[in-house]
């Protein structure tokens, strides 16, 4: 993509009201929020890389004594909790902020202070939960916590009990978003914008957020029962009361499995944005794409168990929930396909962003062929817990989750600060990355086959998997260098790239109608949509004519697009005739203020701010009862309660923005 | 901006390669010499019916992988953008196309879910009554095995008779474990309050052989250093090992003293942690040496001649001998090193029958039995009855000789970490608590007395 | 692509309070909570059911239950006459809180009865549905006492651990429930709540429904089916 103009474009960074630290703190603009994700998220993904490196470290040649079996699981036991908590899900949360909004058309999301609620939440938890790693008090029983061994008898240090408070802080930040953003995507789209033509990533975050909200009540639930325990001394997981060990494996996967897709399906999502871009084609069966996503969210409640096929659960339900494992491969494989076939025909424009896109359906697809493997519980019994698992959801997470998350933030990053990422830079990172991982985590399925458990800190020699756990280890070094590349490459970029403009890779949603980064109330009129790539109307309506542009649900939005020729392109705005390029306008060289325009923009405040940090500190008070430190805990506990009900109170009865004039809202 | 829009053939490249790099590591997985713990050798019908499966998923899986690989590398080659190339049509869609992508892979499904259904409802039949029934107990972290039929309690240490099918009760008296020997079949997992079962019978075809078990469930702090062998034998050397383990300890009895050199065993200079890996070389060429000569028993024996309490076993070990040495395999020796800072005082000679007393009225007896000796019955730690004919301890993590024995008594929390057992020798400190072990430690003469009685208990 | 700006994207003329389905937001998102909430107390109730009849010791909620150590007999727990009160009385706090509703929203319309102004005080029928819940709330407390005389608490045994966090989750709810309905009793004294509040009220309602058919599944899964 060459720049033949000079860009014109103003760049500013002013989201919010305020200036300086008190504008981050209270802020409620959602792309202000999605920054914070963003960077927050990274910050815990070169975290958890650390980890993760230590890990591959120790397992580089048996014998190795690097970390002392307790170090070693905390440290495995945090790079799980790290990634899935503090990585994957934050940082797709920063594209759901970033994105849902400014791909339906709306100027924030439905509650702009539970949004900001939930980041501070999430923030405070991930301190809460990481900082004990420091003090040799992480959670050591594995981000499952297959109870009984996180009970009392057998966990009496602190460690679980920052695991699961952090949990359930975590829970509540994930559950704000879910009910937001679902609200949202419900309530606040466009006229014009049916569900079938919402962008795929908000497809996909739609269902994502459906999984949050009917998945975190039951891991919520487990990690009551967990702490009920563990402080009330309740009998939920106590071996001598009766209790059965698999209620907790049963709420735990009941989560654990959505979890799953909770992880992958936002990268789904962002590779379904940046592969139309990049073929300059529409994405290839957009409705199937769209039942495909609903049904692996659907399907995803009905598989937990084959996480638990060596528990014995007898022939009956190892059969059902071999079945229905198998059943999610198919909908995945039509998704597998109709990206290769956006891709066929088209003319593949080879970005960073595009590249990581096709890396991850060249990365899952290899991971989704190990599930079907392990799908089948016979097969199953040789590779559960074994290295093979470790590949399988590595390939699944790294080569799924990670990668098309990475092909997000080069594809999005211009559209977030107005800066274009160094593509040189980028390409290193997508290399490297590639060759890393695959180097790190193939092996991986031959030590486990080879009969390398899960788990260990150590192994002995000869028997044979020294190869593959050296290679391995050389592989994750190469991720490390990669990931380096990428923050070196975000810090570098995120001021000094070159400027993006609005739409850098021409693309066809409404995201790229409005500046970069968009003013704080994104859309200067709320568009209407007639279509699914509405951009791509104006820019190439030759193209787009015999496109079938949707029209059902036009009239359920009550709003006149009836003006708009029937079985022709887009809308004509300009007046520009069908078969011409709409004429080029010179962006405006300032970008108004919301004030200017009379937009309402919420309050800047910090309400949220401290309900989050009233939580927050009202749990942590807890872990003190272990450590007989009765005065703090009831200080802490008292302090935080007060916080979190004082302020939830002034945030609930403190209007949100200023009231307009020409208002016609009934809430 | 420049972006590189050169064809990603490195991609086609590094595929290639990565497939090149696949298929001899997969041939290799074969070999049970270099990958002893290979899942793709099963040695039991349990095993086969898996490998069947596997090897369909293998099958089927590596066709898709081509397919779509390949698919997916021809498309982004093909359709590379070309400078000056018109834009691409605007495709919706195929119904056709769609609905293919969507039943082929439902067929390829119902290939695998049908073997599938079939072996599962095969391989969790119940067990006929005539196997050879064996309790295994997980406990944090070693192995209990129970064989009711025999009345035999032994740790860590499994022998099955070949071409007898033989049901595992599975149970666990703490956390969750879970039992794995991989060439013999799939894992089944030890759930409290539970009781799962898992059976194979070990192929009539194999000889006598020595297999690696492992803990798969995440159990705690030594959850790597849970271990064991399984000793596959002919079911008339099985017989002899069960009556034999079923009797009380023996403690032979010689008038013949002849000058006590310590044991020269391979490992009498355990390798040092710093000094990492163990050559595997040497490992290999050095067969497991069984730790004390019967002669130097004799004389200890000799030495304390009136321990009241020891049942007067036969002349020689007549005994669990069945497993012939030579037929353990480098992966079969424990190659752990040892803590740094522990040592051991050198030329120190064991008096198995002082060792007796010893061990009688130490800590000792609170969590381990020997059957044969009445003050040890504690239930706690492993059954110690026949512990001088087991080739490992500490749940396979050191091979049962003087030198490992020895530090092992003296301090098995550094030994092993997270370990129940205490640390036992004067002045050693618990790493656990940090505490300096005084009043009651045991010096280094008489853990090496108690590792001489140990050793005795053939 | 040049970088040219775009001709901008048709717009639609909507105000600042447009939503896409015409409900309200905070509609939306009650639904979506309610939808979560279910799979709360489904987590819950299933633990109850799954460890109903696995507890090593009693007291039980159906049989009763000897002690081997003391010889001591316990009756078996539940009394199902008294909670079948506290059910009812929950029951007519939903009628109430509809009737409230009701009220808010015809604020305005002309009362000539006294029939039309008892049904339509908005002030009456929030404060019978709070006095509803907290007597509902009162038999709660007045069970969980007793319970702990009779021997069984949250550490008695697996019944004892399942029961007390289902029931004291669904008591918790209730609980926020009336403080929720108090604030709004407050905020009516002081100005008065008009068919403006009528959202607020709505999904107050909503909220308080749910709760109570919470305690309908409840009452049927724990104490009726033995």
């Amino acid at each position: 993509m060459a720049t033949t103009a000079a860009p014109t474009f103003a760049t500013h960074t002013e989201y919010a009201v305020g200036e300086g630290w008190r504008a981050w703190l209270g802020t409620t603009d959602h792309k202000k929020i999605g920054y914070l994700y963003f960077f927050t998220a990274l910050f815990f993904l070169m975290f958890g890389g650390a980890e993760a490196e230590m890990i591959r470290w120790q397992l580089r040649a048996p014998n190795e004594h690097f970390l002392s079996a307790e170090t070693y699981n905390q440290i495995f036991t945090m790079h799980g909790t790290t990634m899935i908590f503090l990585v994957v899900m934050p940082m797709s949360a920063a594209f759901f902020n970033l994105l849902i909004p400014l791909q339906i058309g709306a100027r924030d999301v439905a509650f702009p202070r539970l949004n900001a609620f939930s980041y501070w939440v999430y923030l405070l938890g991930a301190i809460f939960i990481s900082v004990p790693i420091f003090f040799g008090a992480a959670p050591n029983g594995g981000w499952f916590g297959y109870a009984p061994l996180t009970t009392m008898p057998y966990s009496p240090g602190l460690n679980i009990d920052f695991w699961a408070l952090g949990l359930q802080i975590l829970g509540i930040s994930s559950l704000a978003a879910g009910f937001n953003f679902i609200t949202t995507i419900i309530n606040m789209r466009a006229p014009g914008m049916n569900l079938m033509r919402m962008p795929m990533f908000t497809w996909m975050a739609f269902v994502v957020q459906f999984l949050i909200v009917l998945a975190f009540p039951v891991i919520t639930i487990a990690v009551v029962f967990l702490v009920f325990d563990r402080f009330f001394g309740t009998n939920f997981y106590e071996i001598a009361a009766g209790a059965d060990p698999l209620l907790w494996q049963h709420l735990f996967w009941v989560f654990g499995h959505p979890e799953v897709y909770i992880l992958v399906l936002p990268a789904f999502g962002l590779v379904s944005e940046v592969l139309p871009t990049f073929s300059r084609k529409p994405l290839f069966g957009y409705p199937v794409m769209v039942y495909s996503g609903i049904l692996i969210g659907v399907l995803g409640f009905g598989v937990w168990a084959h996480h638990m096929f060596a528990v014995g659960m007898g022939p009956i339900a190892d059969t059902v929930f071999g079945v229905t494992t198998m059943l999610i491969a198919i909908p995945t494989g039509v998704k597998i396909f109709n990206w290769i076939f956006t891709m066929w025909g088209g003319s593949i424009h080879f970005t960073t962003a595009s590249m990581f896109a096709i890396g991850l359906v060249g990365m899952f697809t290899i991971g989704g062929i190990s599930g079907i493997m392990h799908s089948s519980p016979p097969a199953d019994l040789q590779q559960t817990d074994t290295y093979f698992i470790v590949a399988h959801f590595h390939y699944v997470l790294f080569g799924g989750s990670l990668m098309g998350l990475f092909a997000g933030i080069y594809y999005y990053f211009p559209k977030l600060t107005g800066h274009m990422l160094d593509e040189r830079l980028g390409q290193w990172h997508f290399w490297l990355n590639l060759v890393g991982s695959n180097l790190a985590f193939f092996p991986m399925h031959f030590s486990g086959l080879l009969g390398m458990p899960r788990r260990i800190y150590t192994y002995d020699a000869n028997q044979g998997w020294d190869g593959f756990n050296m290679m391995s280890t050389a592989g994750a070094i190469i991720v490390g260098v990669a990931s380096a590349i990428l923050a070196i490459n975000i810090l570098i970029s995120r001021k000094r790239g070159a400027p993006a403009g609005n739409d850098p890779w021409g693309g066809g949603t409404l995201e790229w109608s409005i500046p970069s980064p968009p003013p704080v109330y994104n859309f200067v009129h709320i568009p209407r949509v007639t279509s699914r790539y509405p951009m791509w109307d104006l820019t190439s309506p030759q193209l787009t004519a015999d496109v079938p542009h949707t029209r059902a649900g036009d009239k359920s939005v009550e709003v006149d697009v009836a003006g708009v020729d029937a079985g022709h392109a887009g809308p004509r705005p300009g007046g520009a005739p069908a078969g011409r390029s709409p004429a080029p306008v010179v962006a405006a060289a300032r970008i108004p203020t919301a004030e200017e325009l009379g937009i309402p923009i919420p309050y800047t405040t910090l309400k949220p701010f401290f309900t989050a940090l009233g939580l927050t500190v009202m749990l942590s008070g807890l872990p003190f009862a272990h450590a007989d430190m009765p005065g703090i805990e009831y200080t802490l506990i008292f302090a935080g309660a007060c916080t979190l009900v004082g302020s939830l109170f002034w945030w609930v009865t403190s209007p949100l923005e200023p009231e307009v004039a020409h208002s016609e809202h009934t809430h | 901006m420049p972006f590189p829009s050169r064809p990603r053939r490195q991609v086609a490249a590094a595929l290639a390669g990565a497939a090149v790099l696949a298929v001899p590591l997969l041939l290799a997985a074969c070999d049970v010499k270099s990958y002893p713990n290979s899942t793709f050798l099963p040695h039991s019908e349990f095993g086969k019916a898996i490998d069947d499966l596997w090897n369909l998923l293998l099958q089927l899986g590596t066709l898709v992988f081509v397919f779509v690989e390949g698919l997916l590398v021809y498309t982004i080659i093909k359709y590379r953008r070309r400078p000056g190339a018109a834009p691409p049509r605007h495709v919706h869609g195929n119904t056709t196309l769609e609905i293919l992508w969507t039943v082929i892979p439902a067929v390829i499904l119902v290939f695998i879910a049908v073997p599938t259904v079939k072996t599962i409802f095969k391989t969790e039949a119940r067990a006929s009554a005539d196997a050879l029934q064996v309790e295994v107990y997980g406990h944090q972290w070693w192995w209990e095995f129970r064989y009711p039929q025999y009345g035999v309690t032994t740790a860590n240490e499994l022998y099955l008779p070949i071409g007898r099918k033989v049901n595992f009760a599975l149970r666990t008296q703490d956390v969750l474990h879970s039992f794995w020997i991989p060439q013999l079949g799939g894992k089944r997992d030890l759930i409290s309050n539970h009781t799962n079962y898992l059976w194979f019978t070990p192929d009539s075809t194999m000889s006598t052989s020595a297999w690696n078990g492992t803990c798969n469930e995440y159990c705690g702090a030594s959850h790597a250093n849970m271990r064991f062998r399984v000793f596959v034998v002919p079911p008339a050397d099985f017989a002899r090992w069960a009556t034999h383990q079923a009797s009380p300890a023996v403690f032979p009895v010689s008038t013949v003293a002849p000058p006590p050199p310590p044991a020269p065993a391979p490992a009498a200079t355990p390798a040092r942690r710093p000094a990492g890996r163990t050559a595997s070389g040497a490992a290999d060429a050095q067969p497991l040496v069984r730790p004390v000569a019967n002669g130097a028993l004799g004389a200890q024996a000799a030495a304390d001649a009136d321990a009241p309490t020891i049942v007067q076993g036969g002349s020689q070990a007549p005994d669990g001998d069945v497993f012939p040495r030579d037929s353990l395999r480098p992966n079969n020796i424990p190659t752990t090193p040892t803590p740094d800072g522990l040592t051991f005082t050198p030329g120190l000679v064991g008096d198995a029958g002082r060792g007796q007393k010893i061990y009688s009225i130490s800590a000792c007896i609170g969590c381990h039995t020997i059957k044969g000796n009445p003050s040890s019955v504690g239930i706690t730690g492993p059954n110690l009855t026949h512990v001088g004919s087991r080739f490992t301890i500490a749940a396979g993590l050191y091979p049962n000789d003087t030198e490992h024995l020895r530090l092992w008594i003296k301090n098995a929390r550094e030994m092993k970490d997270g370990v129940l057992m205490l640390t036992l020798g004067l002045n050693q400190i618990d790493p656990q608590t940090g505490i300096k072990v005084t009043a009651g430690g045991l010096t280094d003469q008489q853990i090496a007395d108690i590792a001489a009685y140990l050793q005795a208990l053939k | 692509m040049a970088t040219t700006a775009l001709p901008s994207i048709p717009t639609a003329d909507v105000g600042h309070g447009y939503t896409t389905t015409g409900l309200p937001h905070r509609k939306v998102a009650i639904w979506a909570f309610i939808g979560s909430e279910c799979m709360l107390f489904a987590s819950l109730i299933s633990t109850y059911l799954i460890y109903k009849g696995r507890s090593v010791k009693g007291p039980f909620p159906h049989e009763p239950w000897t002690d081997p150590s003391t010889g001591h007999v316990f009756k078996p727990i539940l009394n199902i006459p008294v909670t079948s009160c506290s059910t009812f009385v929950l029951l007519m706090s939903s009628l109430a809180m509809v009737l409230a509703l009701a009220a808010v929203e015809n604020r305005d319309k002309p009362k000539v009865t006294l029939g039309d102004r008892i049904l339509g005080s908005s002030r009456l029928w929030l404060f019978m549905t709070a006095l509803l819940g907290t007597t509902f709330l009162g038999f709660q407390a007045f069970e969980f006492t007793s319970f702990v005389h009779e021997g069984l608490s949250i550490r008695t045994n697996l019944f004892g651990s399942s029961f007390f966090t289902l029931t004291g989750f669904h008591g918790a709810h209730v609980t926020a429930g009336v403080i929720w309905l108090l604030t709004m009793l407050a905020i009516d004294f002081k100005r008065g709540l008009g068919p403006k509040d009528a959202l607020n009220v709505d999904i107050m309602a909503l909220y308080w429904h749910f709760v109570d058919v919470v305690w309908i599944a409840i009452f049927t899964l724990v104490y009726l089916i033995r």
